[in-house]
């Protein structure tokens, strides 16, 4: 396969392929910034891949005491789902379990004036058992559920997004500590507005193919072209000479652009951190709706 | 474009103000503005007999009206939709059975701001009313939705038999307010004795009120950042209906204790 240099990297010259996905953002605040990450740690926990958990959720941004709508220190969500049925059923078990849960914290939908919704506190109203109360605020109704600390504020609703998921880059080097540099370095390039990345960190390394060589039943299974340790006993292996680790780190955007500029802040990251070899993945052009060649992506954000 | 209507002449006795809202002027040039119709006592008399008029009616549906109007009663009352800034004092039922749209005075407001018409049961079913100054008696009686906001004192009776909705007065509530109240927030930036009727809950800091005082500061109103972040007292209400309103008072001044 072709590829181009940059920086010390060489850059496969192939594709990410990418899925139109549903999403929902919802702005989580708090007393303080630290208890408004904790629920939104928890509400983005075990939410890596739809395969395995249903939905893709990463945390979006800190959004200062000015922006939010309560004044406080907030943190933005991203969760992404196949659907807006799925979108709606993931927000409202994860507002519900990590955010009402949560000390001091309050719900907002990230999305107003969105077209489509799904509801989000006119289900979790019924938490309140009769003792729930609504405010329309500003045009926006909101519920308060009364809690053993207070009560919960969390919008009606929340709007449903017509997003991209998938977006990809794979990373290597010489070893392990070098490619996870190099890895983490784009991650922290990557992450911004109108961005999630779903695995830990950003970074995934159990990167997938999809169905398996031994299973009729498997959705997924590990990405054995791209695995350093199987490069000598298979004949289609991905992993070219003096790569002995890999990582990929997964983008699931709000638009194709959003998406394209993440992977371009993420490639040149990368090739500026000690990156050898980066590619990308795909399942051959004709599953994903959405492409992302890599040379696209030659010029700097 | 903005329609702006200022007074020229006081009028012999009180007018009923309810023809001058944005909704029914959208379609009228300054012209037809001028020769609508205002009831004046036992008299009618035109637009243009006690306003200078600028503007015309616009889809913006924004209206601005100058001058002392304490004798314009219905200011705003029935609208659904657009703005009215007042700037000037205004007489009785401001707002009076207002369904949307923003109703803001920088003045003082009579008695029955956003509040139901005799003999009918629900006042304000939705929209927003400022006012800078004082409000009269009775301000959000029979209110079912909709936000009443005032910067200075709300005289007695404020939120009398009130359905649901909410009314914020951040001078202080005068007395026996809330009575009758169903579902009805009442929120007291002074201190206030409720009513028998209503029964101590807690302090706490609402957050459903921070998100409307923040929405009332971009109104116009003046609001004390301590209002925003201090506690209110929650007291229950009213326990002759529902017990399910509340009246909740500023009680910044013990946090921390």
């Amino acid at each position: 396969m072709s590829s181009f240099t940059l920086g010390a990297a060489e850059v496969v010259d192939t594709f990410a392929e990418a899925f139109p996905m549903r999403y929902a953002r919802v702005v989580i605040t708090g007393a303080t910034g630290a208890w408004a990450l904790e629920a939104a740690r928890s509400m983005t926990g075990f939410a890596t891949s739809v395969i395995g958990c249903k939905c893709e959720a990463a945390i979006e941004r800190a959004v200062a005491e000015g922006e939010t709508a309560d004044g406080r220190p907030g943190i933005a969500v991203l969760l992404f789902a196949m659907d807006r049925e799925g979108v709606g059923k993931r927000i409202v078990e994860r507002v519900g379990q990590s955010v009402m849960t949560c000390p001091t914290t309050a719900c907002f939908d990230g999305l107003p004036g969105a077209e489509r919704t799904a509801p989000l506190g006119g289900t979790l109203r019924y938490f309140g058992d009769g003792f729930q109360a609504s405010k329309v605020i500003a045009g926006q109704r909101f519920w308060r559920i009364p809690v053993m600390e207070g009560e919960f504020l969390v919008s009606e609703s929340v709007g449903i997004g017509h997003g991209v998921g998938g977006g990809n880059v794979v990373i290597g080097a010489a070893d392990e500590d070098a490619a996870l540099a190099a890895a983490e370095a784009a991650a922290d390039a990557m992450r911004g507005e109108g961005i999630a990345l779903p695995f830990p960190g950003g970074i995934v390394r159990s990167g997938s193919k999809v169905g398996s060589l031994t299973s009729k039943s498997m959705p997924a299974s590990t990405n054995h072209q791209m695995a350093p340790t199987l490069r000598a006993q298979i004949a289609d292996t991905l992993v070219p000479d003096g790569v002995a680790a890999l990582f990929e780190i997964v983008i699931d955007g709000v638009s194709e652009d959003a998406v394209r500029e993440a992977m371009r802040r993420g490639l040149h990251a990368a090739a500026g951190a000690g990156a050898t070899h980066v590619t990308a993945a795909n399942f051959g052009g004709k599953l994903g709706e959405f492409h992302f060649p890599l040379t696209d992506l030659r010029d700097p954000p | 474009m903005t329609l702006t209507l200022t007074l020229r002449t006081d009028p012999p006795a009180q007018v009923l103000s309810d023809p001058l809202i944005p909704e029914r002027l959208r379609a009228l040039n300054g012209s037809a503005v001028a020769a609508v119709p205002l009831r004046c006592g036992g008299e009618t008399v035109a637009v243009g007999d006690l306003f200078e008029v600028s503007g015309a009616g616009s889809e913006q549906e924004a209206l601005v009206l100058r001058g002392d109007l304490r004798r314009f009663d219905w200011i705003g009352a029935g609208m659904s939709s657009g703005t009215i800034d007042v700037h000037g004092d205004v007489g009785a039922w401001a707002g009076a059975e207002m369904a949307g749209g923003v109703l803001r005075i920088f003045g003082d407001a009579g008695a029955r701001l956003g509040s139901a018409y005799p003999g009918t049961r629900v006042g304000m079913t939705g929209g927003e009313i400022v006012v800078t100054g004082d409000a009269g008696e009775e301000a959000g009686a029979g209110m079912r939705r909709g936000l009443v906001a005032v910067g200075g004192r709300t005289a007695a009776g404020a939120g009398l038999r009130m359905l649901a909705g909410t009314v914020i007065s951040l001078g202080g509530i005068g007395d026996g307010a809330g009575l009758g109240n169903k579902r009805g927030t009442l929120a007291s930036g002074r201190a206030l004795e409720p009513l028998p009727s209503y029964a101590y809950a807690t302090r706490l800091e609402p957050p459903a009120l921070r998100l409307q005082l923040i929405r009332v500061r971009e109104l116009g109103l003046t609001v004390d950042d301590a209002l925003l972040r201090g506690a209110w007292a929650r007291w229950s209400g009213d326990r002759t209906e529902l017990s399910r309103g509340e009246i909740l008072i500023f009680d910044g001044e013990e946090e921390g204790q």
